[in-house]
Formats: structure tokens, C-alpha cells, sequence
């Protein structure tokens, strides 16, 4: 076997502590190696030139290359090989610069390294094989799972770039949690209003027909992998035909029932058949079988139908549960999050006294289309004469949850404003542990509660400090120094926690979760947008709490990866370094199941072994270090070639 | 009527199990005997070292060799009959990788000597004498065969052509053995294992097995295992996984979790590190989110603590034929 040595000088980097010429003399004894090439520059444009028309030249079968650290040039190098009609992986590249050149004073001792580490990497080559690239058909589909501003932003951008997009939406309207929001920090923008553009181009836009909406729709399975997701949808029936319906809200009146409206946080009513709010989209009411006596008793009332001007057929009695199946080649999860559950905290009163509010409540009591139509009122429904809120409940909090969750100093400070101009006696009390209001637009809000004359800001160490009990006219909270101030209305500003269905989704589909419970980025700081599992994508608040600016950006960025990583027509390369099982040798014992941090093991039930699948596999070797029998094989790190390479750096 | 082959048996350091095994052919043991001229066995024939010395090389057809080499006798006569005969099998754990006795392995000659021969309660020995080859008594020097330092297996002092795994081997796997040599048909390539198979004990387990986690091991008495259900995933340490299969998983299949007798499977070289490599993987410290790193470290404490033994656990039989062998003395 003909193996070539090409030791770079990497100028005087590598040259002037190690001396090549005393290398090769130490190596030629052992006949390993055939011939030992100098090149000052490998990686320059000369130095490619040189080695390029040097393997022609000398058409070797292996190559070890000693020069600075794979992560560098190996992919170079690589690149060079193939233009010179080489298969790139016959090659073993020695990292002499970091390794030895730079942390080696000895010029005798930086010799003997080198040429003890070459002589390991020509063990080693003479056993690497011909590794070839793979490729595989893929679908451009895409999943969105959540119709929030992320998965929004992300269908449009999708759709627009002429994907075809599936966005599954579990409740009966598009939007997410600032549809329900009057006004927006950190401008004060109506939140509806702000996504209406995104959610009309979604609807009816110039690339609506590329986006399929499912609303009161879930993802029940998943099959299959990154290009070829087979997946399964369930809808509920919302008995109303949406593309019928006019949105007129005729049938509401007639309808004989109602109940709590869940979309105002149970704070009014509304009917069987009503919308989630005003101004919802799309724009079709929905009606609950829960109410509904055709439903609750069998009774034959029609009253919404026969209301409806649209004719009959508009409100569909018989509407079914569908199950949809689609094939995607990549799934953005976009579910947004949830607030921590108050009533944990007896102190505060949550559930206990009816003016302790949350702030999505709140939320919805400054909303024009909220139960009280935008007047801030208490139970009793008087203005309250002072409101306090609390931030950082359950964050920052070992015991709860260890985290800033960043978004509520924000909206704090847009209450303050918006009571400002709409109460404009009513005192104003933040209580709070730390604040935050970090950006180029973020502390204007910030500096206006502070500028309010109104306003009262007083710190706390740990929520135990604190305590809201009933008054006849309102609540006490009682501070930490022992006195007590008096609110009509406490607005508790939760953790941001992940949403009940976070746990399940991420089972589904085999992503992880973070110590929190949020699905978990690839990497924190560079790859946020991407889960761990490879063509699932993250954007949002299911990620980490968010404001809508971060939602909407990693929507855009998780649609960046898959128009860069799954591109119409391109077949999907395969690295060659994959793990496979040898059949004959797997016994089935299953140990290797479970190992894998990609999922990229399953089990053939049918010939009792373990298979792997390259396409997820990333061949990191966990699976291969487990496996009892030795069965299964990492290409390019054989266990083979490693002892080889232990054998050569030892003999 | 022409000469039959002849058949030795012979016993090194070991416990007779082997020859039980051997026994347990039953009525088969007829047939061996009217294929075979069996002519050297200690413990069932009277043939003595010196006629074995008196035949001519190569003239034994097969000698099955049990037992390790604790001695130099082991070894002389490992060598005697590696001359002798056309075919040596390594026969049972001993001679293949050393098995039990190969556990002395993590003690020194003078360790061992000093338990047995010394601190041994049972033992009597004002003189304070231990073993040695040559002893000056007044009628002259007596010699015995000296101890070794470690015990090796027959294949570390001689060539061996096949290996017969097990603790003893099962009696139909040797039979499969005897049977495949008389007929004449075609051996595999010699160094190979023969009377047993190519995978692990869980191939030929029964038991259900699924995905593994294991959260912490049970010693047999403390449960009764579920009867269909894989061992190990049930906490009992079941080398099974990293067990060469060919027995017939008796134990598993009798609730009794696998102690590793047939050796490392096919292709592995250390049972014992591939069995640690697999629980290395499986073993489940339960869920470490934001758990402190001394909480984790002392979980995995209390994993490792519910192993009883490491070395007797993981290289009960194959000590002295793993990557290092024993103790390694600095
Ligand atoms: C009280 C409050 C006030 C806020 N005020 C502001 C503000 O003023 N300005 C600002 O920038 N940010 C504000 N935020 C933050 C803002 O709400 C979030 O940044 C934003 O909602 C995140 O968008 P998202 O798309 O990730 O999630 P969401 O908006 O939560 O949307 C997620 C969507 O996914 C759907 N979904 C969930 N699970 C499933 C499932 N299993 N299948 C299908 N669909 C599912 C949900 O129904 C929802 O429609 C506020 C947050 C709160 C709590
Ligand atoms: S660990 Fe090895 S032998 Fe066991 S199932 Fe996996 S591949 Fe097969
Ligand atoms: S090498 Fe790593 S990524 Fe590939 S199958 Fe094995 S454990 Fe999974």
C-alpha cells in the first residue's frame, strides 16, 4: 500500500519548532510510509495547487497529512482530494501544530511527538475505507404546530419562498396570546391590529394557497424522519363551515345557552356558538358541543342555523372529528408557553380573593373586546382606587421557578401606562424583586412608571415576604418591612412556563426538554432555533419565555434552516460517518435502544435486531461504546483502526 | 481391526467439572469410547506421564485440556501434549480464559500464600512454612512443581486449535464437538470456539427484553424476578448481554441471572470491559436537570454501590484472558 506523508511547515509556525527532515528519518525505518512531502503553505492557493497535482502525480492510497488541527483544514484537504480524483476519507490528517508545535519547547522531544503521532495516523489510514456521501429524496413540506406570532412569521415566510406549509393550530383561532392583548410593549401597539397583516396574508394572502390551516387541529403521530416525516393530525369538528360563514355573528342571539368564556379567562359568558372574542380570526364562530343542547340533552334545537343568513348547511350539526395525514420533510414546533399556576402561592390570595388577578386576566380586562369591555374594574365592578403589581412571582425563585423570565417587567410597565391614562388617580404599586428592561426601545415603558407620580416602587427579596389577605374594601398586602399597604386590585406577573402539551409533543417526536421543561435548543447560544433532533425546528415561547420580537424572529430563522437545509429538488447528503449494525452479529438484547441522543435506533421486531438509521444518526459512537456484542460499526472509527492508532502511537 | 484414534483427557488447575461434563454424555459416552481409543485421563485411567512422553508426537488425535496453569507442571504438561497430539482443545473456562481460579489473579503469589498457608485460621504452622520448588529436609531436597505468579490460560503457553467455552462446557455442546471431529467433516479455521455460538446468551433467552434502564441492581435473594421478563432490566446483574451464547440460557430461563461462564462473544476480546461499556450506557441515575453536582456523584455512588463485585461480577471466569490480565503491579 503506497501511503504519502505531507508535513506542512505552516510558515514557522509548525517549521521552527519541528524539524521534518529529522521526522522522516525517524519514520523511514519502519518502510510504513512511502514517500515524505514538505510544503510550506498546504492550505494556501499554492499549496492546494501543489498537493492537488502531487496525488495525480503520485496517486497514492493513502494519505496522512501533518499539519494544524482537522477542525481547520481537514474539510479543505478533503475538497482537494476529491478534485484529484481521490476518495476524501483515505486520508488521516495529524494535528502537529496545536498539539505539538505550539506546547512543545523541546525541539528533540517536538521530534519524537510528531513522528510517534504520524506513525499512529499511518496505522490507522491503512485500514480507513472508500466512505461515499449518500443522498435521499426529501419532502419540501412543513409542519408549523402552533399559530402564535412565531409559528405565524413562519408559515409566511415558508410560504411564501413556495413551500407548502400545514399549520396546526389547537384552539379555533389564529394568532396566540397577543390577539388577546390590547396594546403591545414596547410601543403600544394594538396587538391585534399588529399580527392582523400577518394573520390576513395567512388567510387570504397572495401565498395563502400554498398554507393549509387546521385550526382546533393537534399532531397525534409522527412516523419516520428529517425529509420524510409521515404525520397525523387530529381535528375536532367545529360544526361551522368556515369557508361559508361570513363572520356576521347572526346566530349568536338566538342560541338558548351559554357558559364561561375560557378565551376571558372565564370572566364572562358567552354562547354555545359564539366567537372566542371579538374581531377573532378566522373569522368563523365555533360551537361547543359542551353546551350545546343538541349535544348536552339530544334536544332538535336549530335556533343559530335558522338565523343564519348564509342559508342552511353554514352550521353543520354532523360536522365529524377528521384524522389528516401529511407527509412533511421538516416540523416547526411553535406552542408558545403558559403562565406558572398562582394559586401555588397561599399568600398571595390567587383564587382566594376575586380581585387577585393574573396578568393574562388583566390582560384581558384592558382589552376593548375583554368581558368588561376595556374598563378596568374590580369585582364589585368600581374603579380601583389603587392596583399593585406583582412581578417576579415564581421567578427568580430556587424554589419555583430559577429564572428571569424577562418579558413581565415589560408588560408591568404597560399596565402602568395604559392605567395612567385611563385611571388617572388610581396608585400605582410595583413590587418586584429585580427589574429588567433591556433593549433599544425597552426602557421607555420602564421610564414612564418611574415618571409617574402615581406610581410606588418597592422592592422584595422572596415572595414569602409578601402577604395578601382580604380586606371588606379590597386586599392588605403586607410588605416586607412589616407594614401593610392597601390594593384594590393585585395583578400577580407569573413565571413564563412551558404549556401542558410541551412534555407531550416533545415525547412525540423524540425532542428534548430543558431542566425547565421548555423543548431544548441544539445550542443555547448559536442554534436556538433548532431542537436536537434533526428537521425539527423550535421558535417561540415553547423554546424559552419570549417577547414577540424573539418569537417571531427564531419563527423566521427556524424557516431560514429549512429553506437552507431541505431545499425543493435537492436530494439531502449524507454524511458517510453513520453508525450501522451488522445483523449477523446483533443479538437482540436491546441494550443499544436507548443510547442514542439522536433516536436513531429501532428495533426490527421481525429479525430481532437493532437497526440504525443513517439519515438521523450522527455518529457519535455512544451506541457503538454500548453495544455488549460489538455489532454495531461507526465508519471511520472502527475499533479496528482505533487500536491500530493506539498501536502505532505505542510501538 | 484398524487402531481408533486416540482420545486424551487432561485435568491442569481445575475442578473436575469438566470431566462430569464429559461423564454426563451418558450413554453417549459409549459412542466416544467406540470411536476413540481413550487412553489418558488422571482421574478415570492409569496411563502416567512417562507413556505419554514414550509415544511418538502428533500421535494423540485429540486432547481435550481442562484447567488452567497455576504451576509449571500445568504448563510441562500443556507443552508435553501440545506435542503430542494432532488436535489440543482448550476445553471449559479454565483452559480458555482461566476462569474462578484466575480471580487469584488480583492477589500476588506471596498474598495468596500468606492467606492459604499463614493467616488461614485452620492451619497450623509454628514453622511458618509456605510452598516452595526445592525444601532441604534431612533425607535430601524434595522438589514440587513451583507456583506461578498468575495463573494463565493453556492458550498463553501453548498453541491451541479449538476452544470448548463454559463452566464446565455443556455436555451436548462437547458431544456436538466429538460428533463433528469423528465424522470427519470440516473444521473451521483453527483458533475458533467450537460447541457454541456466534451471539450472546439473549439470543437464546426467552425472555422479553425491551429497552434498558436500570435504576439499580438487585443481589438474587432480594427479589423474586417477574418470569418473563428480561433479568437485567429487572436489576439482576445478567452478564448474559456480554456472554457468548451456545448453553441454552438454562440460567436466565431458571430465573437465575447469567454469571458469564461462556466467555466474551465472538469478535470481543475483554467480556468484562464490553459488560461494563453496556452498563455504562443503561444505567439510569434518574433525571439530573438542575440536580447539584454532588447529588448526581452521589447517585451514581449509590448505582455502583449495589454492584457487589466488580471483578468477581464482571471477570468471574476471564480474568487471566482479558486485556490486563489481573492486578497490575508498579
Ligand atoms: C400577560 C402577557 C403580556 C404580554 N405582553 C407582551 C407585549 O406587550 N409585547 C410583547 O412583545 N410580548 C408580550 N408578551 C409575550 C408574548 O405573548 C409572547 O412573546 C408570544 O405570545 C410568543 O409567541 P409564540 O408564537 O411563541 O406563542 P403563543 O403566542 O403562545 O402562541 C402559541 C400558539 O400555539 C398554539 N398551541 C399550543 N399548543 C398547541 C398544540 N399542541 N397544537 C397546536 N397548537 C398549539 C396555541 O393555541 C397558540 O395559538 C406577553 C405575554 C404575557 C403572558
Ligand atoms: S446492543 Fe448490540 S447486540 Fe444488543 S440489540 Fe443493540 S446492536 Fe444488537
Ligand atoms: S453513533 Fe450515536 S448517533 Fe449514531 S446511532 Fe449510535 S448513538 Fe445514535
Amino acid at each position: 500500500m503506497k501511503i504519502g506523508v505531507y508535513f506542512c511547515n505552516c510558515g514557522t509556525n509548525i517549521a521552527d519548532r519541528i524539524d521534518g527532515g529529522k521526522v522522516r528519518e525517524y519514520l523511514e525505518p519502519s518502510g510504513r510510509m512511502s514517500y515524505f512531502k514538505t510544503c510550506p503553505f498546504l492550505c494556501s492557493e499554492d499549496g492546494k495547487v501543489f498537493l492537488e497535482q502531487d496525488l495525480k502525480d503520485e496517486k497514492p492510497d493513502r494519505i496522512v497529512i501533518a499539519a494544524c488541527s482537522p477542525r481547520e483544514h481537514e474539510a479543505t484537504f478533503m475538497r482537494v482530494m476529491g478534485q484529484a480524483g481521490m476518495n476524501p476519507y483515505l486520508m488521516q490528517m495529524v494535528n502537529i501544530r496545536e498539539q505539538i508545535a505550539w506546547v512543545t519547547e523541546d525541539p528533540e522531544k517536538a521530534v519524537k511527538k510528531t513522528s510517534v503521532a504520524i506513525n499512529a495516523a499511518l496505522k490507522r489510514v491503512e485500514l480507513h475505507e472508500m466512505l461515499e456521501k449518500q443522498e435521499l429524496e426529501v419532502s419540501p413540506a412543513v409542519l408549523v404546530i402552533g399559530a402564535g406570532p412565531a409559528g405565524l412569521k413562519a408559515a409566511l415566510t415558508l410560504a411564501e419562498a413556495g413551500r407548502r406549509v400545514t399549520l396546526v393550530e389547537k384552539s379555533p383561532v389564529i394568532g396566540g396570546l397577543p390577539v388577546l392583548f390590547e396594546e403591545l410593549f414596547p410601543n403600544m401597539e394594538c396587538g391585534p391590529c399588529m399580527l392582523e397583516p400577518v394573520m390576513a396574508e395567512i388567510l387570504h394572502g397572495e401565498h395563502a394557497e400554498n398554507i393549509e390551516l387546521l385550526t382546533m387541529a393537534e399532531l397525534t403521530e409522527v412516523a419516520g424522519y428529517f425529509g420524510n416525516f409521515e404525520v397525523k393530525i387530529r381535528q375536532r369538528p367545529r360544526y361551522v363551515d368556515i369557508h361559508q360563514c361570513i363572520g356576521c355573528g347572526e346566530c349568536f342571539e338566538p342560541c338558548p345557552v351559554s357558559g364561561t368564556n375560557p378565551f376571558n379567562n372565564d370572566m364572562d359568558e358567552k354562547k354555545a356558538i359564539g366567537f372566542t372574542f371579538m374581531g377573532a380570526l378566522p373569522n368563523a364562530p365555533y360551537l361547543d358541543p359542551t353546551l350545546c343542547t343538541r349535544f348536552t340533552e339530544g334536544s332538535d334545537c336549530s335556533a343559530c342555523s335558522a338565523a343564519c343568513p348564509m342559508g342552511e348547511g353554514v352550521i353543520v350539526f354532523d360536522d365529524q372529528e377528521q384524522i389528516i395525514e401529511r407527509q412533511v420533510g421538516s416540523i416547526i414546533l411553535a406552542t408558545g408557553s403558559t403562565l406558572y399556576d398562582c394559586s401555588r402561592f397561599d399568600n398571595l390570595g390567587y383564587g382566594r380573593l376575586p380581585d387577585v388577578k393574573t396578568a393574562l386576566e388583566f390582560e384581558r380586562i384592558l382589552a376593548s373586546n375583554g368581558p368588561t369591555a376595556g374598563e378596568v374594574v374590580t369585582s364589585t365592578g368600581e374603579q380601583p382606587g389603587s392596583v399593585a403589581f406583582i412581578h417576579c412571582v415564581g421567578s427568580l425563585d430556587d424554589d419555583h421557578k430559577p429564572y428571569c423570565s424577562g418579558i413581565c417587567c415589560q408588560y408591568a410597565f404597560k399596565y402602568n401606562h395604559l392605567l395612567e391614562s385611563k385611571l388617572t388617580d388610581t396608585k400605582i404599586l410595583h413590587l418586584y424583586k429585580e427589574i429588567v428592561s433591556p433593549g433599544k426601545e425597552e426602557y421607555a415603558l420602564h421610564r414612564a412608571a418611574r415618571d409617574n407620580h402615581n406610581a410606588t416602587f418597592i422592592r422584595y427579596d422572596r415572595i414569602s415576604d409578601l402577604a395578601v389577605t382580604g380586606e371588606n374594601d379590597g386586599q392588605k398586602i403586607r410588605l416586607p418591612d412589616g407594614n401593610s399597604i392597601n390594593a384594590d386590585m393585585v395583578v400577580l406577573c407569573p413565571a413564563v412556563v412551558p404549556t401542558a402539551d410541551t412534555e407531550k409533543l416533545g415525547a412525540m417526536l423524540d425532542v428534548s426538554l430543558d431542566r425547565f421543561g421548555f423543548f431544548e435548543e441544539l445550542h443555547g447560544r448559536m442554534d436556538s432555533a433548532r431542537s436536537k433532533i434533526r428537521g425539527v425546528y423550535l421558535s417561540g415561547a415553547c423554546q424559552a419565555p419570549a417577547d414577540i420580537q424573539k418569537a417571531t424572529s427564531q419563527g423566521m430563522a427556524a424557516s431560514g434552516f429549512i429553506l437552507s437545509e431541505l431545499v425543493e429538488g435537492r436530494k439531502i447528503e449524507l454524511d458517510p460517518l453513520f453508525a450501522s449494525v451488522y445483523p449477523e452479529k446483533c443479538a437482540g438484547c436491546k441494550v443499544c435502544m436507548r443510547v442514542c441522543p439522536y433516536r436513531a435506533i429501532h428495533f426490527d421486531e421481525e429479525n430481532s435486531v437493532s437497526v440504525v438509521n443513517g439519515v438521523l444518526c450522527h455518529g457519535c459512537g455512544t451506541c457503538v461504546a454500548a453495544c455488549p456484542m460489538g455489532a454495531i460499526k461507526a465508519n471511520h472509527f472502527t475499533n479496528e483502526m482505533i487500536l491500530a492508532e493506539i498501536e502505532g502511537a505505542l510501538k | 481391526m484398524p487402531e481408533k484414534p486416540k482420545l486424551a483427557i487432561y485435568w491442569a488447575a481445575s475442578c473436575g467439572g469438566c470431566e462430569i461434563a464429559v461423564v454426563n454424555l451418558h450413554e453417549k459416552i459409549l459412542d466416544v469410547d467406540a470411536a476413540f481409543e481413550f487412553m489418558f485421563c488422571p482421574c478415570l485411567l492409569d496411563t502416567k506421564k512417562k507413556d505419554i512422553e514414550a509415544l511418538p508426537d502428533k500421535s494423540i488425535a485429540i486432547t481435550l485440556f481442562n484447567g488452567a496453569i497455576r504451576t509449571a507442571e500445568n504448563e510441562e504438561m500443556a507443552r508435553l501434549l501440545r506435542k503430542k497430539s494432532q488436535l489440543l482443545i482448550a476445553l471449559g473456562s479454565c483452559a480458555c480464559e482461566g476462569c474462578i481460579l484466575g480471580l487469584a489473579n488480583l492477589h500476588s503469589k506471596q498474598e495468596i500464600f500468606k492467606a492459604v498457608y499463614l493467616d488461614n485460621p485452620t492451619i497450623d504452622n509454628p514453622a511458618g512454612t509456605i510452598p516452595s520448588p526445592a525444601s532441604e529436609v534431612p533425607e535430601g531436597t524434595l522438589t514440587i512443581p513451583a507456583f506461578y505468579d498468575k495463573v494463565k490460560t493453556l492458550g498463553q503457553v501453548t498453541a491451541v486449535d479449538y476452544f470448548i467455552p463454559g463452566c464446565p462446557p455443556e455436555s451436548h455442546q462437547i458431544w456436538n464437538v466429538v460428533e463433528a471431529v469423528v465424522s470427519g467433516a470440516q473444521l473451521p479455521p483453527a483458533g475458533s470456539v467450537l460447541g457454541a455460538g456466534c451471539l450472546s446468551v439473549c439470543d437464546e433467552c426467552e425472555r422479553v427484553k425491551e429497552d434498558k434502564k436500570i435504576a439499580r441492581f438487585y443481589r438474587n435473594f432480594e427479589i423474586t424476578p417477574e418470569p418473563r421478563k428480561c433479568l437485567l432490566e429487572q436489576g439482576l446483574l445478567c452478564m448474559g448481554i456480554a456472554t457468548r451464547d451456545g448453553c441454552g440460557a438454562p440460567c436466565p430461563q431458571a430465573n437465575m441471572p447469567c454469571t458469564g461462564c461462556y466467555g466474551p462473544p465472538e469478535g470481543i476480546t475483554d467480556q468484562g470491559a464490553r459488560m461494563i461499556a453496556a452498563l455504562g450506557s443503561i444505567l439510569d441515575i434518574g433525571d439530573c436537570k438542575g440536580k447539584s453536582e454532588e447529588e448526581i456523584a452521589a447517585r451514581v455512588e449509590a448505582l455502583l454501590d449495589s454492584v457487589p463485585d466488580y471483578a468477581g461480577t464482571f471477570y468471574k471466569y476471564s480474568l487471566p484472558g482479558s486485556i490486563i490480565g489481573g492486578r497490575v503491579k508498579r
